[in-house]
């Protein structure tokens, strides 16, 4: 009797289930991903030598780049790899880094040793940033280390060489680690400058070993000093100058993870937010004199709501709610607060976790690299988040990914679950890279998990909404167009905003194509381009559906 | 049984003493009988005083207070009235309000010290005063260590003061005397400290199994949880604390700031409050407090918070950074400057000491 007791209550709770969801109207169909790596064959594993001796670096490997290399039209991928410990070298082949040549058929090739870029020389790398420095009209990588780090020239032949002593660009303190980069021109002199963020000082020779209960774990951040991040300030010709103390960023001492740039102020000079790790997070502005003013304090987001510096991991700067200002994303470990802040009109940011349900959703989750990223093109840009704990204790330290829908830019509810076996894969993911790989329109994801092969997301992009891409070509800009603000108005007055960036989430480079998903719009009254060096170009009636290549003015 | 009320005065007391000593439905009687015989005789204290523990038994705390508090202002240094009056805030959960008298109650009348001084510890435990609570109990263990009871205070009042290793000793103590919930939670608060999440919850849910009404092992499941990323469960855990005690602090605190977390700052305060009334002045609380002020748009009244808790504690570093953030707001950019300075001086000071620490 007591069992069809429940039994009865068990059919009334799915009944008010039912009918609660009928109440909100019929769910969206929604794209899911499907993992492609297993079609190509490729040795790259993300390997960061863990042999239970747990050295403080091995918690960060896996870096991704998307880049199209080769000018094919086809967004190829570039991935670091870690190191044998304590010797700290590539000593193998198993750490190499890895560059993927699309092939445009779901495969990919692997082109490394041919392109120059084993990195045998290396040490254990972190993250990477594609940026066509130089303005020939290939994009250049620049990856970071423990060790030297490295920029390496695109030949354009499908070869990369290795510039960093003749650059400039390679100085740094001795054993700092290198965690993550961007490319952005500061000054709007049409050169792309590089920002690095750095975590601290550390070799294998100084490796602390933490330990509780006779077992090992990654030590506490806080057993390491901070230290600066570095501003590179490209001189053309192919020479960078360290401008790091002249600029101010030399003042702030941190825990550099990722790196997101933005116009936060709309005074047309690009901005620089670095999340760190148990220290306030940095927000340098602009001034427009070839220096920053670390303002993390005044715009709000130095630390959360409770005057609590977390572990900011990665982070990304977009327009989520289609106001036009630039909005800030860090996420951050478990039971900690990810931060979702609101541009206030350019003046300061407003923390907006809780009211967005953000703080609920993510509560659970330790989360990595990131971004803002319209997954499902209706328009809203959606919050993705890498996951997996630091450490590989306790019962849910493996973790899958997450994917917040964004509600009409006032909230998010998490569809993880809805988006794929392969999306909902759980592991210690860390770097990812939001890209086009098969120019369908909806953007795919590429994920690196420890230890294991990388996911490369195709999205099923079959809900039927619309899309532009715009590959922006700066003249008097850098050519890449980086930092050029697009402002997009559909033919029924709806407008979505985004900028040229390839940097977002941790250790991660994007598409730098800008993306717009539509929803159900095929009709685009006019683009607006803010190019760095000032000019603003209007096109009227664009096609959506396609992938726009625009070109900067000459005058 | 009907009094007299011409008798003399001595004997309608005693009368009405008995009285109150019976079962609930004659304590009612009793305190009727005391709110006639005062009507008669309102200045008499040791009728008001007998009134005050007459509600107290009938669970009548806040008007036993009152009674209390009245005859305290007729017989202000009044030691058994002032033990009266701690022992019904101790019963309402307010802490702080019972310290005061008993030790009051205490320097006023050494015999009491006995009766008074494990609620006193007990008292400094909910108010987080550690130290004072373990200057208490100290001189007592040899002669205690068999009362389980002392040994929970002591024990709950090492580990508060993270003395881990003298806590240890006691837990073992308490548990040779057999399993018991008080023992696990104090060896689950203790694992918990040492971030070995798996091995305290498996302490604090067994507390909790054998007792289910042992304060503070709700709350102490929630911290656990919070830690662990469960905020779902944690808010669970809390509420059920605050059903056995709506007053406890941890629980209160804690879910305000889960509250602030989602923006619902109208609960945030609600539990911000409750908190206070278990801690008055609590400078954590009345910091979360100021953000709430600061997030909903009161910048001015987070300013003043702020400001009086600097003053209070100069060294409370992320109340300079709030403060900063609350100048620069105000427009005030020199005032959130100099903040900014001294919050970041602070800050460097406490991890150059952490990382000092930690590498050790």
């Amino acid at each position: 009797m007591r069992r069809w007791l429940v039994f009865a209550g068990g059919w009334l709770l799915l009944s008010g289930w039912w009918l609660l969801v009928r109440a909100d109207g019929p769910e969206p169909k929604r794209p899911h991903f499907t993992d492609i790596a297993p079609k190509s064959n490729f040795a790259y594993r993300t390997d960061n030598n863990f042999t239970g001796r747990k050295y403080f670096p091995q918690t960060m490997c896996g870096g991704v780049a998307a880049l199209d290399f080769d000018n094919d039209g086809r967004m190829d991928l570039f991935f670091t790899n870690g190191a044998k410990l304590p010797e700290l070298e590539k000593t193998d082949p198993r750490f190499y880094n890895c560059l993927l040549r699309n092939r445009g058929d779901g495969t990919f090739e692997d082109v490394t040793a041919r392109a120059g870029l084993l990195g045998k020389d290396l040490g254990f790398s972190f993250g990477v940033a594609a940026g066509d420095y130089d303005n020939d009209g290939y994009e250049d990588l620049f990856v970071c280390n423990a060790g030297r780090n490295t920029l390496y020239h695109n030949n354009g032949d499908g070869t990369f060489t290795d510039v960093t002593e003749r650059s400039g660009i390679g100085g740094k303190p001795k054993d700092v680690l290198s965690v993550a980069a961007a490319w952005f021109d500061y000054d709007n002199d049409g050169k792309l400058d590089l920002i690095v963020s750095n975590y601290t000082v550390w070799t294998p020779q100084t490796d602390k070993i933490c330990a509780a209960n006779g077992q090992e774990y990654y030590c506490h951040p806080k057993v390491y000093a901070n230290v600066a991040h570095r501003l590179y300030h490209n001189l053309g010709n192919g020479r960078f100058e360290d401008v790091t103390e002249p600029s101010g960023f030399g003042k702030e001492l941190g825990k550099g993870m990722g790196i997101a740039i933005a116009d936060f102020n709309g005074d047309g000079f690009m901005d620089v937010f670095v999340a760190n790790d148990t220290v306030r997070n940095f927000l340098f502005i602009n001034q427009k004199d070839g220096t920053f003013k670390e303002s993390g304090y005044e715009w709000g987001v130095a630390y959360d709501e409770s005057g609590n510096a977390g572990s900011s991991m990665g982070a990304d700067a977009k327009d989520y709610d289609n106001d036009g200002w630039p909005d800030l994303f860090y996420n951050n470990l478990k039971g900690q607060i990810w931060g979702l802040y609101r541009n206030m009109g350019g003046k300061f940011m407003n923390y907006v976790s809780g009211a967005s349900r953000v703080s609920r959703l993510s509560a659970r989750s330790s989360g990595w690299s990131n971004g803002f990223v319209d997954y499902n093109n209706d328009g809203w840009k959606d919050l993705y988040s890498s996951n997996g704990d630091i450490d590989n204790m306790g019962e849910i330290s493996r973790q899958p990914d997450t994917m917040f829908e964004n509600v009409d830019g006032k909230e998010f509810r998490d569809v993880s679950a809805l988006l794929g076996a392969d999306f909902s894969h759980a592991g210690f993911q860390r770097g990812s890279a939001f890209v086009d790989l098969n120019n369908d329109g909806f953007e795919d994801l590429v994920v690196t998990s420890l230890d294991e092969k990388p996911r490369i997301l195709l999205n099923s992009a079959d809900n039927g909404n619309h899309w532009l891409l715009v590959n922006t070509i700066g003249r008097r800009s850098n050519r890449d167009g980086i930092g050029a603000a697009l402002k997009l108005t559909t033919a029924s007055g709806r407008t979505l905003y985004n900028h040229v960036t390839t940097s977002d989430g941790f250790m991660s480079s994007s598409d730098k194509r800008v993306h717009f998903g539509l929803g159900a719009e095929k009709a685009i009254a006019s683009l607006e381009i803010h190019w760095p060096s000032g000019l603003v170009q209007t096109l009227k009636k664009v096609r959506a559906d396609q992938i726009l290549t625009v070109k900067e003015p000459a005058k | 049984m009907r009094i007299a009320w011409r008798s003399a005065p001595g004997v309608v007391l005693m009368a009405l003493a008995a009285w109150a000593q019976q079962p609930a439905g004659d304590v009612e009687a009793a305190i009727r009988g005391y709110r006639e015989y005062l009507a008669a005789h309102p200045d008499s204290v040791q009728a008001r005083s007998n009134l005050g523990v007459a509600l107290a038994r009938a669970g009548r705390y806040d008007e036993a207070i009152a009674e209390y508090d009245r005859a305290l202002s007729a017989s202000p240094d009044n030691p058994a009235l002032l033990l009266n009056l701690g022992l019904a805030y101790y019963k309402t959960g307010r802490p702080a309000e019972a310290a005061i008298r008993f030790e009051r109650a205490s320097a006023l009348a050494p015999q009491f010290k006995d009766q008074v001084t494990l609620l006193l510890a007990s008292c400094y435990n909910s108010l987080g005063k550690y130290k004072q609570a373990i200057a208490l109990l100290a001189p007592l263990e040899q002669a205690k260590s068999a009362d389980p009871a002392f040994d929970y205070l002591y024990g709950t009042a090492l580990i508060g003061d993270g003395q881990n290793g003298s806590g240890a000793a006691v837990i073992d103590r308490i548990l040779s005397q057999g399993d018991s919930a008080e023992a696990r939670l104090l060896r689950g608060t203790l694992k918990l400290r040492a971030h070995d999440y798996d091995a305290a919850l498996a302490d604090i849910e067994k507390a909790i199994a054998l007792n289910d009404k042992l304060p503070g092992a709700h709350a102490r499941l929630g911290e656990l949880l919070l830690a662990k990323g469960e905020s779902d469960r944690a808010r669970t855990a809390f509420s059920a604390e605050l059903v056995l005690d709506p007053d406890e602090f941890v629980s209160n605190l804690n879910m305000g700031v889960l509250a602030k977390r989602d923006q619902d700052y109208v609960e945030a305060r609600r539990y911000f409050e409750r908190a206070l009334r278990a801690r008055p002045n609590d400078p954590g609380v009345r910091y979360q407090v100021a953000n709430v002020d600061l997030a909903t748009g009161n910048a001015d009244q987070a300013r003043k918070t702020l400001e009086a808790l600097i003053g209070e504690s100069p060294d409370f570093a992320e109340a300079h950074a709030s403060l900063a953030t609350v100048y620069y707001r105000l427009d005030r950019r020199a005032d959130g400057d100099r903040e900014r300075a001294l919050a970041q001086k602070l800050m460097d000071q406490r991890d150059a000491a952490d990382t000092d620490a930690r590498a050790r």
